[in-house]
């Protein structure tokens, strides 16, 4: 059995050279750097094949991946390893809505989404603050959710520490703040592509480790045949993930969640289009790879080895995993060392640091995108439209750091608050804040496709889609204080065990926004030509 | 003409894909909790696991053939533009 203080020995040294690395990297990142607003929040829009997909990767799998996904197989079986389907679909709209997005960027000079979307609707205050209110909602629960896991993290690596949560989740939110502010987007794209190769083969290695000490393939699967009955089907032992729901989750909130800021930044800095279309192609078939043969390989054995109780009439988490989205860090830290003695131990440390990097790459891509929404949407058009460059990007570096500490203290108060009990698992966190992207999924559709939307029709819809998938969330008892009873929750219970919460947004969204596009004044026909072409037409054949 | 035509095959084959895969579809395989003589193993291993790899690779053989028939075909105009301009 491993030594706990050989555990945190050997953990703080991979951790030190890993914190040691990024931070060389942002400063190696900052020296190469322009003092342009463009430069801080695109690289320059030259961003490669290799850095493109990796930094689109690792901002798409947050702590998620090795948290909060296995956490929910590991809970709900096999279930929601169908879960995985949906990434196929969020790889190709790469490609389908990335190329359009990237070449108007690029010849119009767009850097947030509300640049884009403004421009072709025409400029609006409300619009604006629309778009920037839906990245915001994006991109607030992610965060939260990524300090989360930093919290947890600590507390697997540092058992014996005194509020081992507190400090790690800390720890974790003045590193990332820290090369954010240094290096903009170069930094955080460069760690992005660190974070994101210990993170994909951090997947795959605990897969590997965990059908090893299994006995390999035949041991492995004959531990699964005793997960109990309603661990090997739908809906699951929750009873939530009905086909309906994940279909609907994979068909939808696999491209809203492509359609956050910090993604469709990543589009505007791609090189060219044929940049995008490898990433597509790379992005469709790794990441399902990683999770349908890696991450959810080892959630499935977790629950063989360290069943789910029902503890007065709730499903909970074996006493000794503690909470469901602890699996993975339990799963290795019990197999390695026992397979492969100390180095056993020195992979446990690079895993654990590798669910670290999944929550960096992750925070760190969607503060820089806030800065960039709060910067260029708020700041500029409503308090200072004159602002310099250099004072934007400033104002922006602010922003990161008032973010990042709201989200600490929710964290905090989340952590130390049962009323919080339902944001408590990664996963749920996760599936709003992905609720909330898919409204920017009819105004996307759209622009790049349909171009029959007006104005008034798009405030209209996202208004719509964001009030829905808000009463879907725990939010509204919350601030009713009826945290109890949940007479919200429970009134939407029904059609939320059908459906993912974001198309369910997503379909009241677009009704309202076709509805209302109907009835008020089109577009100049003129003003879409424009950007039509502007968007279909590549530059190189310019 | 063509090129679009398989474009509209490849959307319909990965939309079915999603719809088999994680949607009604799985109710083909999906064995009842409640049934002792549910069949819940294919050889030895989860059958509904086991469905969502197999369409995966359908979805997978999708983005693959896009990306090759249709896709490259524009990079490698693409990649003549760039050098033609550097």
């Amino acid at each position: 059995m491993m030594l706990a203080a050989d555990l945190a020995g050997i953990t703080t040294v991979v951790l030190g050279l890993y914190l040691v690395v990024l931070l060389t990297l942002g400063v190696v990142a900052w020296r190469r750097s322009r003092t342009t607003e463009e430069d801080y929040y695109l690289a320059g829009r030259g961003q490669g094949f290799i850095v493109t997909v990796m930094t689109i990767m690792a901002t798409f799998f947050s702590s998620a991946a090795i948290l909060g996904i296995p956490g929910n197989v590991y809970k709900e079986g096999v279930a929601f390893t169908l879960f995985a389907l949906n990434l196929p679909a969020a790889g190709a709209s790469i490609y389908l809505f990335g190329s359009k997005i990237r070449r108007i960027g690029r010849k119009r000079g767009y850097v947030t989404q509300g640049d884009m979307i403004a421009d072709y609707y025409g400029e609006s205050p409300i619009l604006r603050l629309m778009v920037a209110l839906v990245g915001f909602l994006y991109i607030l629960p992610y965060v939260i959710m990524q300090i989360k896991a930093g919290g947890h993290l600590a507390q697997g690596m540092f058992p014996d520490a005194s509020q081992a949560f507190e400090k790690g989740a800390l720890a974790l939110s003045v590193v990332t703040i820290l090369y954010v502010l240094i290096g903009g987007m170069r930094s955080v794209a460069w760690t992005d592509v660190l974070q994101g190769v210990l993170l994909l083969s951090g997947m795959i290695v605990a897969a590997i480790a965990t059908v090893t000490a299994l006995g390999g393939i035949g041991g492995f699967f004959a531990k699964v045949r005793e997960i109990d009955s309603e661990g090997l089907a739908l809906p699951g032992p929750s009873g939530v993930f009905t086909p309906w729901k994940l279909m609907t989750i994979c068909l939808f909130a696999s491209v809203g969640s492509l359609l956050q800021p910090a993604q469709w930044m990543r589009l505007y800095a791609a090189r060219s289009d044929r940049v995008l279309k490898r990433s597509a192609l790379v992005f469709s078939l790794v990441l399902p790879a990683c999770f349908l043969f890696g991450i959810m390989i080892v959630a499935l054995a977790g629950r063989a080895l360290y069943p789910p109780e029902i503890v007065d009439g709730a499903l909970v988490a074996h006493p000794y995993v503690g909470e469901f989205d602890q699996i993975v860090v339990v799963m290795v830290k019990e197999l390695l060392p026992e397979m492969l003695g100390t180095i056993g131990v020195v992979m446990v440390a690079v895993l654990l640091v590798a669910v670290l990097a999944a929550s960096m790459s992750t925070a760190d891509s969607n503060l820089h995108a806030l800065a960039a929404v709060l910067t260029r949407d708020v700041y500029d058009r409503f308090f200072r439209p004159r602002a310099s460059e250099v004072e934007r990007a400033w104002v922006g570096r602010l922003v990161i750091v008032l973010a990042m500490g709201l989200a600490l203290w929710l964290v905090r108060a989340g952590h130390h608050n049962e009323d919080f009990a339902p944001l408590k698992m990664i996963v749920n966190l996760m599936f709003a804040a992905i609720g909330f992207s898919c409204q920017m999924l009819p105004v996307s559709i759209d622009m790049l496709f349909l171009r029959k939307g007006t104005r008034a029709g798009a405030i209209a819809g996202m208004a719509a889609g964001v009030i829905v998938v808000f009463l879907f969330t725990p939010f509204p008892d919350l601030l009713l204080g009826r945290t109890e009873d949940a007479p919200v929750a429970e009134s939407v219970k029904p059609l939320k065990s059908l459906f993912d919460i974001g198309f369910t947004g997503f379909v009241v969204n677009a009704a309202v926004f076709a509805l209302v596009s109907r009835f008020t004044r089109k577009l100049d026909p003129e003003r879409i030509r424009e950007r039509a072409r502007d968007m279909d037409t590549r530059e190189e054949a310019s | 003409m063509k090129k679009k035509h398989l474009a509209g095959i490849l959307t319909a084959g990965f939309i079915f894909a999603v719809i088999m895969g994680a949607g009604p579809g799985v109710f083909l395989v999906n064995p009842d909790p409640d049934d002792p003589d549910a069949r819940r193993f294919l050889f030895g291993v989860p059958i509904v696991y086991l469905w969502a790899v197999g369409w995966f690779f359908v979805q997978a053989s999708c983005v693959v053939i896009a990306y090759r028939v249709l896709w490259r075909a524009e990079e490698d105009s693409e990649r003549e533009g760039e050098e033609g301009t550097s």
